[in-house]
């Protein structure tokens, strides 16, 4: 076959992911290079905030473990409050790197492989965070494994109906599972890693993480088929995790919770928090790293794309809500669309139409989607929104539900912020390890997606 | 790269035009046949019954229903090719067109219904609405004018738009103007946002307000993936009837059966999931203004057709699309299409029919014959504009790599 008459008869470059010029040796050299090169400076410096940060956390918690929770803002009838909106944060955020990772892969969306690594390690983090939420909330965390059914003496068992036992087994299926992701789809990289480190020391630990990988070709079919059947598992998790979150509020009969539009409209509002951090996270690493050959321009337009299209989604939730609340005719759903624009808390709900209804609309113009510091910050506006939502869906529902001798206002407090401040601390102190210690970009897929392998792939066809 | 699977097809030259088959014209006229006598016996049903037709009016809703699913269903997922610029939809894009330009026939299929109204609509009686608190505050959406203007904005709207599109793409045919695809995008996706904000608005017109106290808000979604499922499947049964004819035969890999064969697995499973997030949520809330809906549908007469739907419209198409070479085999799959269209039917019987009898289950001979009947005229005019332009896009940039040529 004629390869240029097949690059002048595409219509459109589909087929170019990473810049020209790259090829395996290029792509080994300059990734294995972020692992194996010299410390940057700017890495340091990053790595010290973010430690910083971190430490904000341990104080947090070790106050929060000595005085108990009632130093948060929490009261009656506002018994959720940062703490349960951060966990619906930060598990919202790692549903991007499922999304990446399993989905896209299906989709056979070949763009992926630059990102995936990177947003799958995001998801890890982010879980992470998340995790630290309900179990801090318990008040009393040494006894966390309450939460687990175990045969036990006093013949307690958790209430299976409830959808936060649920949320128990949905989020550490999701952290296992990604971990698993993660872990298999780095093991060709470790191999490398292996073979081209020059300590003896680091070699035994990556060679020890790489399982004995030799890429033989059985290596590659059984890894490929292993990746696939993970992808497949984990496709179902980016559902079935924020419908059970969505559940926590929507099995209840509180006016804003109760309401069957909540999953779908959960499952969107997480790709659409988390594809926010992807960019935020991605486009400074890009430019920090020199890695515009592999993140390009592309990927962001793709990635702003996904942003704009569940961003729509959760904003015909907003407004399917608000339909619905006067169709009902119910005096409870209607006072609390009314509390919502023009009550107490009416500052947070209009900005956070601002943050996720009318600023990411900017994201309909080419000319945004490629440029990069707008992109930047839409995507923090979008964070601040979506978790500002989740402050509107929590606070205002329960401060004002339908007995109003029982109203009461709340309000996070300093020890409230140290936790959130905290996570993002914990959240970036392990980004920066992964991004030193871990090729961030996986080497073997921009292999795949090189010109070079389309090429051998169709003349073996 | 084909994501694990082996496709294979024999490559055939490409071809200066693809004519339709002759052999369509003979579908449309049996489809014209049953449709009419289909008809005729449920217009004498009606008079039959003698009660001012109104069996026969809640009997023609569910067809109306079904012919509106297959002619949106197939509008918006030409839209989803159009705006993802898939290479899965080229080789099915005219029947989609097709089936989308239907859409003012069946805005004029739509005409009984409005005679209708006070048959089917307990808002739509003024008296009625004054001695139910709950319906006079809804009473400025929910009344009879209200509600034919709406539906004239749907019809009128959603025709237009699709006739745009589908202009455009004839006009890709003539001209092979390269800047008509990108335009197309453009167009397909402000038609896609405005039919799911659309139709939202037309499934509480049509029929959640058969049930005018009750409400829910995934209703819309709900009603726009049945109608992509409808679509889909009635998709494939055409793949089927035209893989075996000339200019397609052959024409077909197996990657494009697989394809369709996803997205029905997919879209079945987000039926799934919207039906039981809708169901769990209002279970478990336990108020007797939601649970009422249900109440009928799952401890009343109507269980029988809830635990079909759930078996037949979730467990076995689920089952059976798992597996990969019945995907690919279009004969296989053609008959899973062919269950989930009948269960389509099925579910809008479940959704309107029991707004009339709660506790009893209650199917007359004419939910059925309605929709064949409708179906069958509208069968006959998805030929005649199946017909009437060539069968593939003709400049389609993706076209060479959807018939197999690199």
């Amino acid at each position: 076959m004629d390869t240029m008459d097949r690059v002048s008869e595409q219509p459109s470059p589909r087929h170019v992911i990473v810049a020209p010029g790259q090829t395996s040796v290029t792509v080994t050299e300059k990734i294995s290079s972020l692992v194996f090169g010299k410390t940057p400076l700017w890495w340091f410096g990053a790595f010290s905030v973010s430690f910083l940060l971190l430490q904000v956390f341990l104080i947090s918690v070790a106050t929060l473990f000595v005085k108990g929770i009632g130093l948060w803002g929490i009261n009656i009838p506002v018994g959720w409050g940062w703490d349960i909106i951060n966990f619906v944060w930060w598990i919202g955020i790692g549903h991007a790197g499922t999304l990446i990772s399993a989905i896209l892969l299906l989709f056979r969306q070949e763009w992926r492989n630059s990102i995936n690594r990177f947003a799958e390690a995001m998801t890890l983090f982010a879980v992470a965070c998340a995790g630290q939420y309900p179990l801090l909330h318990l008040g009393r965390p040494q006894i966390f494994y309450w939460l687990m059914p175990y045969p036990n003496s006093s013949g307690y068992w958790p209430q299976f109906r409830s959808p936060l036992v649920w949320d128990v087994f949905a989020v550490s299926t999701y952290a296992l599972t990604s971990l698993l992701f993660w872990y298999v789809g780095l093991i060709p990289d470790l191999g490398t890693l292996r073979d081209r480190s020059k300590n003896k020391f680091i070699a035994f630990l990556f060679g020890g993480l790489a399982l004995g990988w030799r890429g033989s070709s059985r290596h590659w079919a059984n890894y490929e088929s292993a990746y696939l059947l993970l992808a497949g598992i984990s496709t179902p998790l980016v559902l079935s995790v924020h419908t059970i979150v969505s559940f926590d509020f929507s099995i209840g009969i509180v006016p804003g919770w109760h309401t069957t539009v909540f999953p779908p409209y959960f499952v969107a509002g997480a790709v659409f928090a988390g594809f926010a951090m992807v960019m935020i996270l991605a486009i400074p690493t890009r430019a920090l790293f020199k890695l515009e050959a592999y993140i390009t321009m592309r990927h962001f337009d793709n990635m702003a794309k996904v942003t704009l299209v569940t961003g729509l989604i959760v904003v015909y939730g907003y407004f399917v809500e608000v339909f619905m609340a006067w169709y009902s005719a119910n005096d409870f759903e209607w006072f609390m669309v009314t509390n919502r624009f023009f009550g107490p808390y009416k500052y947070q709900y209009w900005l956070l139409l601002l943050c996720n209804a009318v600023i990411p609309q900017l994201l309909w113009l080419k000319r945004i989607r490629t440029n990069l510091p707008m992109l930047f910050l839409i995507s923090l506006v979008i964070s601040v929104g979506m978790w500002l939502e989740r402050f509107v869906i929590i606070v205002i529902s329960l401060s004002r539900d339908y007995m109003p001798s029982a109203w009461d206002i709340y309000h996070g407090t300093i020890w409230d912020v140290g936790t959130f401040v905290g996570t993002i601390g914990l959240f970036l102190t392990l980004m920066f390890l992964f991004l030193r210690v871990l090729p961030a970009i996986p080497m073997s897929e921009i292999k795949m997606i090189l010109p070079e392998a389309k090429l051998k792939n169709e003349e073996a066809h | 790269m084909s994501g694990g699977g082996h496709h294979h097809r024999e490559i055939l030259p490409l071809l200066p035009t693809y004519d339709p088959p002759a052999e369509l014209d003979g579908l449309g006229k049996k489809g014209l046949i049953v449709g009419f006598f289909a008809l005729i016996a449920t217009l004498v049903g009606g008079l039959m019954a003698n009660d001012h037709f109104t069996q026969f009016y809640r009997s023609y809703l569910i067809g109306f229903l079904f012919v509106f699913a297959l002619s949106a269903g197939c509008w918006s997922i030409s839209l989803v090719h159009h705006l993802s610029r898939g290479k899965w939809g080229v080789m099915i894009r005219r029947s989609l067109e097709a089936a989308a330009a239907n859409l003012p026939l069946v805005a004029v299929m739509f005409v009984p219904i409005v005679f209708g109204i006070h048959s089917l609509y307990e808002w739509s009686h003024t008296e009625v609405v004054a001695g139910d608190p709950i319906l006079s505050r809804k009473a400025a959406y929910l009344n009879a004018n209200m509600f034919i203007l709406r539906s004239a904005f749907y019809f009128v709207s959603f025709s237009l738009l699709a006739m745009w599109i589908r202009r455009l793409s004839l006009k890709q045919d003539q001209t092979g103007d390269p800047a008509l695809a990108p335009k197309m995008q453009k167009i397909a996706a402000g038609s896609l946002l405005f039919y799911i904000l659309a139709m939202t608005f037309a499934a509480v017109d049509w029929v959640m307000s058969l049930t005018p106290h009750w409400f829910s808000t995934i209703y819309g979604l709900y009603f726009v993936i049945g109608q992509g499922i409808a679509g889909m499947a009635f998709t494939i049964l055409m793949c089927k009837f035209l893989s075996k004819l000339e200019p397609l035969a052959k024409r077909f890999s197996t990657e494009n059966f697989h394809d369709y064969g996803k997205l029905l697995f997919a879209w079945t499973l987000v039926w799934t999931y919207f039906s039981l997030s809708q169901f769990l949520i209002i279970w478990s809330g336990n108020l007797p203004e939601e649970l009422s809906w249900f109440y009928g549908r799952i401890k009343g007469g109507w269980k029988p057709v809830s635990l079909m739907l759930v078996f037949l419209h979730f467990v076995l198409p689920f089952l059976l699309l798992l597996s990969r070479s019945r995907k690919q085999n279009i004969t296989r799959l053609a008959r899973v299409a062919a269950l989930m269209l009948f269960m389509r039917l099925v579910d809008l019987i479940w959704l309107t029919a029991p707004a009339f009898s709660p506790d009893v289950l209650k199917i007359h001979w004419m939910d059925i014959t309605a929709p064949i009947g409708l179906f069958g005229i509208w069968l006959f005019f998805y030929v005649r504009n199946l017909r009437s332009r060539s069968i593939l896009p003709l400049h389609e940039p993706y076209l060479r790599e959807a018939l197999g040529h690199v």
